[in-house]
């Protein structure tokens, strides 16, 4: 068995290498149609389909295809704008695979769909990066502003007495200053708080309500930092592309991250408390456990991710 | 002694462990430095809830390094982790004028714990390449580290995020301590 395994290991690229353009050359053949159109036509639309047109490019030995592949590459650094994009790639494809348009006429507006959603996916992760890197800063009136406004949306029923309060505590910030906790999130970790407070008012009450339970508390703010590191690395290492593609109906935004960032945070809250931990120095391994099968369910194609938001009367 | 405890012996002295306990308050640097002595990226750091552990070979030595969040609903937690450490090491935002008086009343409970009576003590302070850090003499004044009379003790100025002085309080550590069990 282990030697099997070692074999398929050590064989695995050369048969991709060799065996694969054989396979295509005989489904081209057989079906007149080249990959991106098998996979275009025949997989269901979301992340099985675009997912599979970029492992095609990707394995692409065509220099033009190659250059495409560079160019998404580097959107997390360059502007290349969406509508460029999809034109180049389009008039790449139907050229080099001699798609003519009229005689298959779905074929781009699906591609130029999958090609949109990669591109999206792309600047999403740089848009992002940008709000990272953005650190906290109490000479910004603009910081200032939100940081308020998210007391004011979780808190409504309470005023915040100062600046400067152990009140911050209350909603599970370290000490008196929320400023220095949101460290290597930057602006990133506050957006997504807020978000939470004023998209889901409702769930982020209940949330924070739950964090406030004499035995199974937790610092609801310093939780909502930690999980915002953990959709940020989701969303960098490519692991939350299944749940993006799918959701069909907008192309990769901010709001979408903020909202498989609340996602992760009412889930993880309900984790946590059907964990019972014994108190809240249990907080990685738990973390560890959520993360794990929040990435088992990514892996899977067909995966998408609805805040469900049953709300129980406390 | 038996055969049994000769062997032990021999095989803790090659063994080489230490336990260290990383302590201090919130936002002082306890998991950069945590990460820098891992040689780990340290931009993404977020606030500790609960603890972080990590091992980490230095000087011959496997070190279990514990960094336990600093945060004042987390300290009650410290004393479940002060059984069997080898070096306590304390870190302090050198730039956070405005605590250093709670950051000395925390260290001056921390010595008078029983289970960590003559633990030898390494100080960082920490954020040297801030503009407004006090400097490490300053910080031992304003400490009283002169009237530890009861255990070894050492303060190394240095800056977690650069790495700077970082290797030098590792150094102390490791030649002037002889790890008490195993």
């Amino acid at each position: 068995m282990i030697f099997w395994d070692s074999f398929v290991n050590y064989f695995q690229p050369l048969v991709l290498w060799y065996l694969r353009p054989l396979v295509k050359w005989f489904l081209r053949k057989t079906t007149k149609l080249c990959e991106l159109q098998r996979i275009c036509y025949g997989d269901p639309q979301g992340a099985e389909r675009t997912l599979n047109v970029e492992t095609s490019l990707r394995l692409s030995r065509r220099p033009e295809i190659k250059s495409l592949i560079k160019m998404l590459d580097s959107v997390h650094k360059d502007v290349i704008y969406r509508r460029d994009f999809v034109h180049y790639s389009v008039y790449t494809v139907l050229t080099l695979k001699k798609i003519h348009p009229k005689v298959h006429p779905q074929f781009a507006p699906s591609f130029s769909r999958c090609i949109e959603q990669l591109h999206g996916y792309e600047t999403l992760k740089r848009d992002v990066e940008t709000l990272r890197v953005e650190q906290y800063d109490a000479d910004n009136p603009e910081h200032e502003a939100k940081l308020i406004k998210l007391w004011e949306a979780i808190m409504p029923d309470t005023p915040l007495e100062a600046r400067v309060t152990k009140q911050w505590q209350d909603i599970g910030f370290q000490g008196d200053d929320p400023k220095t906790d949101f460290r290597g999130m930057g602006m990133l970790g506050l957006e997504n708080l807020l978000f939470f407070a004023t998209d889901y008012n409702k769930a982020a009450r209940q949330v924070l309500s739950h964090s406030h339970h004499p035995t199974y508390g937790y610092c609801f703010a310093i939780v909502g930092i930690n999980l915002t590191s953990m959709a940020y690395h989701m969303l960098n290492d490519g692991s939350a592309k299944t749940h993006i593609f799918n959701i069909s109906y907008s192309l990769p935004n901010m709001r979408l991250f903020h909202q498989l960032y609340c996602y992760l945070f009412y889930e993880f809250d309900r984790f946590w408390m059907e964990e019972k931990p014994r108190d809240i120095m249990e907080f990685n391994p738990i973390r560890d456990k959520f993360e794990k099968s929040i990435r088992h369910s990514l892996a899977k194609r067909d995966t998408l991710f609805k805040i469900n938001l049953y709300i129980d009367n406390i | 002694m038996g055969l049994l405890a000769l062997l032990k012996k021999f095989r803790s002295s090659q063994e080489k462990e230490l336990r260290i306990l990383l302590l201090g308050l919130d936002n002082a640097g306890k998991t950069t430095l945590l990460k820098k002595l891992a040689s780990e990226d340290v931009t993404h750091i977020t606030p500790t809830q609960g603890f972080n552990i990590k091992s980490v070979q230095a000087e011959g030595y496997k070190l279990n390094v514990w960094d336990i969040g600093g945060q004042r609903k987390i300290r009650p937690y410290w004393r479940n982790y002060f059984e069997n450490t080898d070096v306590l090491i304390y870190v302090i935002d050198s730039a956070d004028l405005r605590r250093l008086d709670e950051t000395a009343q925390e260290l001056s409970e921390l010595l008078t714990e029983e289970k960590l009576s003559g633990v030898p003590l390494l100080i960082y302070a920490n954020k040297q390449d801030l503009e407004y850090a006090a400097s490490a003499s300053n910080i031992a004044e304003d400490l009283s580290l002169h009237t530890i009379k009861d255990r070894a003790w050492q303060i190394q100025p240095c800056s977690a995020t650069s790495g700077e002085g970082v290797k030098d309080g590792m150094e102390w550590v490791c030649t002037n301590i002889t790890p008490k069990r195993n």
